[in-house]
């Protein structure tokens, strides 16, 4: 039985700059369902991070804004929120961590009083029995050394505090978990445990994962479905197999094909022309287009919808629609 | 197949920091960043150079540079030993070998335009005059795929990609022979790190070059290079021809980091078996006795805690080395 956790539905979040107006997520649309591990893919700057962050309340306002749209979690509406409710849902309903482990932690507390701090929150218990908690919550990630929550940050390696992380994010139990880049800056044995470690959790827990990354094997490897961003919008919705299997969107053929294989050489690699536009002076129509191989001419003046392709696949390019009648579109994901 | 005289000849190269503490700035220790590395790289071939942070890659292409000044060893560029050579020779030399640097935001500098930072090289070393010299920028730009309009602007103005083709172009500049490209691909998107990898074949056909590629993305060294050297804690522990490295790894820590590296395929047709490794990297402070790898190695035996096994051709300059392969 699937049940969604997370549904953010047409959410737009914008930046409002002395020089202009960042549409950093623009109508975005984006469900996790329970104990599923989704991934967010996207090159940098494509709002990945913002739609995140926006999850957990921590995009600053200003200059950010939401300028529409709704963000539900465990069917409650988020964009709302005001610091305190906040403060009872992160940490406890969904956690996040973050690519650098040590930016993240703080530097002049030992490991237990900040997993202490993190239980105190948002349970009913006095220090010794949070502590109890802390060590059980370090031990189920695989730390198991004495004297661990005596320890600083800057004692432990850099997938020693991954790990860390992981626990203070795990330790109440949060339905989901927000992983933003998470082994982005660890090396590749150690990202192999962290993976490891990360898979385990979801099997063992339940805990859903948003995984936002921009390395495809990661994804591969971890991911039951796959969202690809680009220019602060979904262009391509699909389950792991079918994503890599029949990519539909020019962005991601492109960007499957560019990427170097381990198992297999070509001699020339792929590469999608140009770069990503300004966020300040979107193109008009599909903001993919300049960079489209196939652009027509609808693409570079009308801006295409999340066209539903059959299968759960959602794709936001023109070439769909000759195949599909307009009726077909799903009134629910299409930008009019 | 003729054995090409090898341009660059590497020996025994080590490069020790010293970790100096106390009032006086007495000498505590040491980091053995770079610790015993041979190697040699042919004309017109890429030898790439993979590890994990901290194994000493980066410092093993400064090093050879004279960027960072050798410990010991011997490095050799068309048989000329550079160890010996004094500033201004040095200074000379390295016309015939540049550097191209990961971070294209920190490498470039900010005050001056794409223009002045290509045209700085040929005006260090004294080529042409200065209209010439505009001739040849302009031309530079044009190679890595700029425009001569570019030439006015700062690197703020510029993209990630374009940032690295101007760091590409600088290095072009004076015409070397031998590229040190130091992840060059790593701080760049996915869709302009292989505009840029295309980018440096191309050139490498065009002008003749002769690459050392060093990064961490096992998937990218394969890709460009020709032969592959796995480096592990200041040791190059294997160094072979990149598809039997990636087909038949011998030294079992280049087993484990292949078997690591995620697969950007959900059914792989074949299901490799994953070692995932436990601990941490040991730090180059206090390397473990014997091999460098035996704290972490699935396969340790009594021997590798004390001997250091020695990096030898176990067949067709397949190196390894690891007290397993011998007999």
């Amino acid at each position: 039985m699937v049940r969604p956790l997370l549904e953010i539905s047409r959410f737009k979040m914008y930046f409002h700059t002395d020089k202009g107006v960042v549409k950093a997520v623009d109508d975005v649309d984006l469900t996790v369902n329970e104990g599923e591990v989704v991934g967010l893919v996207g090159e940098s700057g494509c709002g990945k991070s913002v739609t995140s962050l926006s999850v957990m309340g921590l995009v600053p306002r200003p200059p950010g804004r939401v300028e529409g749209g709704s963000i539900r979690l465990a069917d409650r509406e988020l964009t709302h929120l005001k610091g305190r409710e906040w403060r009872k849902i992160r940490g406890n309903v969904v956690s996040m961590i973050f690519q650098e482990p040590m930016t993240s932690l703080n530097p002049v507390f030992t490991i237990g009083d900040q997993i202490v701090e993190a239980i105190r929150q948002h349970r009913k218990l006095d220090k010794k029995a949070a502590r109890r908690l802390a060590a059980d919550s370090l031990q189920e990630v695989g730390i198991s050394r004495k004297g661990i929550l005596e320890e600083y940050p800057h004692q432990l390696s850099g997938g020693m505090r991954q790990r860390v992380m992981i626990a203070m994010a795990m330790v109440c139990r949060p339905k989901l978990l927000i992983a933003d880049e998470p082994t982005t800056a660890l090396d590749v044995t150690i990202q192999a445990q962290i993976l490891d470690l990360m898979r385990r959790l979801n099997r063992e827990t339940g805990t859903a994962i948003l995984m936002i990354t921009h390395d495809l094997g990661v994804v591969a490897e971890m991911c039951d479905r796959v969202v690809v961003m680009y220019a602060g919008q979904v262009v391509e919705e699909a389950d792991v197999n079918t994503l890599f299997n029949q990519p539909r969107h020019p962005y991601t053929q492109g960007l499957l094909q560019s990427i170097p294989r381990l198992g297999q050489r070509a001699e020339r690699l792929y590469s999608i022309p140009g770069n990503v536009p300004n966020p300040k002076q979107m193109p008009t129509g599909c903001r993919f287009a300049p960079r489209c191989e196939y652009a027509m001419n609808i693409c570079r003046t009308e801006e295409p919808g999340l066209f539903a392709i059959g299968d759960g696949q959602n794709s936001r390019c023109w070439l769909h629609v000759d195949k599909k009648e307009e009726a077909d579109r799903d009134p629910t994901t299409t930008t009019s | 197949m003729t054995q090409p005289q090898p341009l660059l000849e590497v020996e025994h190269l080590k490069k020790f920091f010293p970790i100096r503490g106390g009032v006086f700035g007495k000498k505590m220790g040491e980091v053995k960043a770079v610790d015993d590395v041979t190697f040699s790289i042919r004309k017109g071939e890429t030898l790439g150079i993979v590890g994990e942070s901290g194994c000493g890659k980066s410092t093993t292409g400064r090093a050879i540079l004279r960027l960072e000044e050798p410990t010991s060893g011997k490095v050799r560029f068309e048989g000329r030993e550079l160890t010996a050579l004094k500033g201004e020779e040095m200074r000379k030399m390295r016309r015939e070998m540049q550097m191209v640097f990961q971070d294209p935001f920190a490498s470039l500098n900010p005050r001056k335009t794409a223009g002045e930072i290509i045209a700085e090289p040929l005006k260090v070393h004294g080529i042409g005059d200065a209209r010439k010299r505009k001739e040849q920028m302009k031309e530079l730009l044009q190679v890595v795929g700029l425009d001569s309009f570019h030439a006015g602007r700062y690197p703020h103005q510029f993209s990630g990609g374009q940032r690295q083709r101007i760091g590409i172009a600088r290095a072009l500049a004076v015409r070397p022979k031998l590229i040190v490209a130091d992840e060059p691909v790593s701080a760049l998107d996915v869709s302009i790190q292989s505009q840029v990898l295309n980018l440096m074949e191309d050139l490498q056909e065009r002008f003749d070059l002769t690459y050392l590629f060093i990064a961490h993305d096992l998937s990218v060294v394969r890709h460009i290079s020709d032969r592959v050297g796995v480096m592990y804690l200041g040791r190059m522990v294997e160094l072979t021809d990149r598809d039997r490295l990636y087909e038949n790894p011998l030294h079992p820590y280049t087993q484990a980091l292949l078997s690591a590296v995620p697969v950007p395929d959900p059914e792989p047709e074949v299901r490799r078996e994953r070692i995932i490794l436990s601990g941490d990297v040991p730090s180059p402070s206090h390397p473990p006795k014997g091999c460098a790898f035996h704290t972490r190695c699935p396969h340790v035996m009594d021997i590798c805690r004390d001997v250091r096994p020695e990096f030898k051709d176990h067949g067709d300059g397949h190196f390894a080395a690891c007290h397993l392969l011998d007999p």
